[in-house]
Formats: structure tokens, sequence, C-alpha cells
């Protein structure tokens, strides 16, 4: 096994994650503007969600995903609902919603360790136990399964921003939620729908991170992390930004521990998450405020 | 008839009355000139019947309905009305066809959900964008315009409201909509108005250029400190002593 295509398919695999959470997390921020710090758990929720109907109820492995994602998309949405749109009538400040965001992760975390315990869990069966090389670095079926969605994820969303109804009144929304009620435009519905999506695109990267290494009620906090850092690093807001921005934190990640031991990892992405917040705090692709 | 009443309605800010208890009609099928000096209290009166701010007392009568307090910006297009802004407020990031497409968009989400916009559509887009002369820019992005550009493109997104595919409004608010344009951009905005009369809309009109009052309203509203200072037909009231002292400065 060569160190150098490894690390490449490391960087790419983290990029994929990554970028699944950024794009969901970008998607809510724009439209809701606000760091929802509870977006993280909804991966919590998809993969543990599999891990019940799989496990405990004995569904078919590809049905408990189809639900793993839903759930985490329906959960998204009744926080909406429950929390975020109430606050939202009440002109609430971006402070609040944040640490509401905050009560909402806790809140959610401490159910899950409650009904399945904190302890790290794995799914019964799994959707690929075969591995590959590629240009001399190994990568598994799991991994090589995660890298469908996060593009297919993209493009479906780059295409319905551009070319559907929905896509141009989120972008509406996103811009200006004030003239888009004036125009008619039912900015909570839309909202709502965003926050479905987006905790569905959460969920399912979870999923996928349970397959590929596992669960645990707290799972989604380094994950939101990282996704937080990939949307900056990208420019906060933008769809392809947070792509780019994921893949290239995935890069850092994996490069930087090239030589050093791997608990570097963490200070190097927030590392590079300074350096952008002091040189190029609109991200790469961000507009300037 | 009357569309649209206001009943007393007063709004403050930090204790001083920028509408004070102010009482008038705004006739259906009619062009109304707003007119007062700075301050007077016509963006203020607008505003509050677009839902922006909130009024603190007072009522509201729209379309000969029940009376009511407040209105919210997302009920505004559900009464049937719509508005521009003094200082522009167009969808920047999204281009100039996409400004117009969202407002010919249907009002429920459920039925735009990866719904994409038809042929009908885009020839409504197309007229309207033609009205303002920005066809050649409906690819450029709105933030990219220049000032009367932006001022034509809300313009021309009210002119897709008057006949859009949801729910058509009646009520045009244009605050200052001739403020900084060329003599051309000017003579399409007295167009549209002329095109939303003919179409039986009833259009609201904030406007300093007197000429342009003269020319276009059937009817004008003096607002001075936020109170009715006269009302009536263009020429009679302009001839007014004290709507001279207080508007003209003569």
């Amino acid at each position: 096994m060569d160190i150098i295509p490894q690390l490449i398919v490391n960087s790419i695999i983290a990029g994929a994650i990554y970028s699944m959470v950024a794009l969901g997390f970008n998607l809510i921020y724009g439209t809701a503007k606000f760091f929802d710090l509870g977006y993280g758990v909804l991966t919590a929720v998809g993969g543990y969600a599999v891990f019940y109907f799989s496990r405990t109820l004995g569904f078919d492995i590809y049905i408990s995903i189809l639900l793993g994602v839903l759930i985490a998309g329906l959960v998204g949405y009744l926080v909406e609902k429950a929390v975020y749109k109430k606050l939202r009538a009440r002109k609430a400040s971006s402070m609040v919603f944040m640490v509401a965001a905050l009560g909402v992760m806790t809140t959610l975390q401490a159910i899950i360790a409650i009904l399945f315990s904190s302890q790290f869990q794995v799914f019964p069966a799994t959707i690929s136990t075969q591995t590959f090389q590629i240009f001399g670095g190994v990568i598994t079926g799991v991994q090589l399964i995660a890298l469908a969605p996060s593009i297919l994820i993209m493009f479906g969303l780059v295409l319905t921003l551009r070319f559907t109804k929905f896509g141009k009144a989120i972008k509406a929304v996103s811009d200006d939620s004030e003239v888009a009620k004036m125009v008619g435009i039912n900015t909570d519905g839309i909202i709502s729908k965003v926050f479905f999506i987006g905790s569905c695109i959460a969920g399912l990267a979870g999923i996928l991170v349970g397959f590929d290494t596992g669960i645990e009620p707290t799972m989604g906090f380094s994950l939101l992390l990282k996704g937080v850092i990939a949307s900056i690093i990208g420019g906060v807001g933008n769809i392809y930004g947070g792509v780019i921005g994921a893949f290239l934190l995935g890069f850092i990640e994996n490069f930087g521990i090239w030589k050093i031991s791997g608990e570097w990892k963490d200070a190097i992405s927030f590392g590079v998450l300074i350096l952008f917040l002091l040189f190029r705090p609109n991200g790469i692709l961000g507009k300037k405020q | 008839m009357n569309i649209l009443e206001t009943k007393k309605i007063t709004k403050h800010f930090d204790g001083v009355y920028a509408v004070d208890g102010l009482s008038v009609g705004f006739e259906k099928g009619k062009i109304t000139g707003l007119i007062g000096p700075n301050g007077s209290g016509k963006s203020t009166l607008i505003n509050l019947l677009t839902g922006v701010i909130q009024i603190d007392g007072g009522s509201f009568v729209i379309s000969s309905k029940e009376e009511i307090s407040k209105i919210l910006p997302h009920e505004v297009s559900d009464y049937g009305i719509t508005r521009t802004f003094q200082e522009v407020r167009l969808f920047e990031q999204m281009p100039v066809l996409d400004n117009i497409f969202v407002v010919l968009t249907k009002r429920n989400v459920f039925s735009s959900l990866f719904e994409t916009h038809k042929k009908f559509h885009l020839e409504r887009a197309e007229e309207v964008l033609k009205k303002v002369d920005l066809w050649e820019k409906r690819n450029d992005l709105a933030k990219n315009l220049s000032y009367g550009q932006r001022k034509l493109l809300e313009i021309g997104r009210v002119l897709a409201m008057s006949n859009g595919f949801g729910d058509d409004s009646d009520i045009f608010f244009l605050d200052e909509p001739f403020a900084g344009l060329f003599p051309e951009m000017r003579k399409i905005v007295i167009g549209v108005i002329q095109h939303l009369k003919e179409q039986g809309k009833t259009v609201i009109l904030v406007e300093h250029n007197i000429d342009i009052i003269r020319e276009l309203c059937d009817h004008i509203i003096v607002l001075d400190n936020g109170k009715l200072l006269a009302e009536g037909i263009p020429n009679d009231v302009l001839s007014k002593r004290e709507v001279m002292d207080a508007y003209l400065g003569e």
C-alpha cells in the first residue's frame, strides 16, 4: 500500500462526508440565517434510526436506511416547526437562535443516549464488505458508496435551486425574506422544507459514517464542526463553496498528519479555520458582507 | 368606492408621531398621489399598510371587508397589495429573469415543489421585461444592474404581480419610482402606471415631482407631520396656500 494514494483516498472520503454535512448546513443557514448548532445531532438521529430498525426490529438494511433518512428529516422538520418558527415569529436575535439550537442538540443527544446508551454501536449488517485497490490506495465498498450521494446531492441541489420554482423561492427567501413574503412566497413553508431536506442529508451522512466506523450519540458534534469549518472555508451559505471547502479540509487534514500523529487532525482543521477567519473571512466563494 | 381606508392610525418612534391619527381612503381603480415634505409620514404610511412596521393605534379596511388592526408582511399579497421600496429591494443574487419568475410562482409551496417554469411563465416574464426594457439583461444578476435598471426591475416585478398566475394584486404602492431615473426610464414607468390604471388597478404613488403628480394622478393626499393636510384633485390641492407653504416652501 502506497502512502500518497492512500492519503488521497482518505482525503476524498473525508471530503465527501464533510461535504454532505456542509451542504445541508449551508442550505439551512442560507434560508433560516442562523448557525444551526443542532444540525449535527441529526446525523446521529439518522444513524440510530437505522440501528433501531435493522437491529431491534430486524428490518432489511436498505429499508432501514430509507427510514433513517426520513426520520432524520422529520425530526429536523419538527424542530423547525416547534422551536425555530416560533422564535422567528418573535423576531428573536441570532444569539437566541444559537442557544436554542444548542438546547436542541443537547436534548436530542440525551434522548439518544437514554434510549440506546452512550456506548459505541455498529450496524448489524453492512452494504458492502468488499475492498478495492485504486492507484495503490485501499478503499472499502462502504467508502466508495459514500462518495456517490455527496456528488448526487450537490448536483441535485444545484439543479433544484437553478431550475425549479421551489429552488428559486429558496433563493428569494435567502436573499430577502421580507420582500419574498410580500411577493407571496410562503417563507415559513420554504424554510420548513429546507429543514426537512437539510436534515435528510445530515441523516444520510450519519448513516454512511455508521457503516464506515460506527455510531455514538455525540458523533454529530464533531461532524458538525467539520461541516461548519468546510462551510466557512468555502463561503458560508454557498452550495459550491461548502463542497470545495469540505474536500479542501479533507485533504488538509489527511496530508497534515502524514508525518505526525493523527491526534493533530482536529488541531490542523481549526488552525486552517483560524487562518481563513483572519485572512479570508468570507471564504473562497463567499460574498463580501 | 374606496378599496383601502385607514381609520385614525398612529405610529410613533420614541415619542415622535410619524403618523398621527390619520384617516384617509384610496379609491379603487384610481391613481392617488401621496405627497408631502420629507418626514411628513408618506413612506411610514406605506410601510404600515404593507406590514413592514406595525401600527400603534387605529385600523384599516381593505376591499370593504372587516376592520383589521394588524397586517403582516406575508399577508400583504393575500390582501392583493404589492409595493416598491424607496431604496430598491431586489433578490440581488438572482438573475433578472428569476426576479420575475419568483413572482409568477404559485403561492402553494407543494405545487411549486420540483416544478419548473413553463413556456407561459417565460412568455409572461418576457412581456414584463420588455415593457421595462430589461429583456436584454434577463440573464444578468440583479446586483450588477445600474441604479435606474434596478428601479425598473422592481417596477417590472410589480407589473408581473398585476396579472400573475397566483393571487393577482389590486393595490400597488410605488414609493418614489421616478427618483434618479433618466427621462427615457421615466417614460417607461409612466407607461407602466397608466397600464395598471387601464387594468382597473389602484395605484398609490409617493412622488416629489409635481409635474408627474399633475400628469398621472386622479387624486392627491398631502401629509404634513403625519397628519392629513389636504386632499382632492391635483390642481385644486396644489394651489392651496397651506399646501404651498408646507410642501413647496412658498
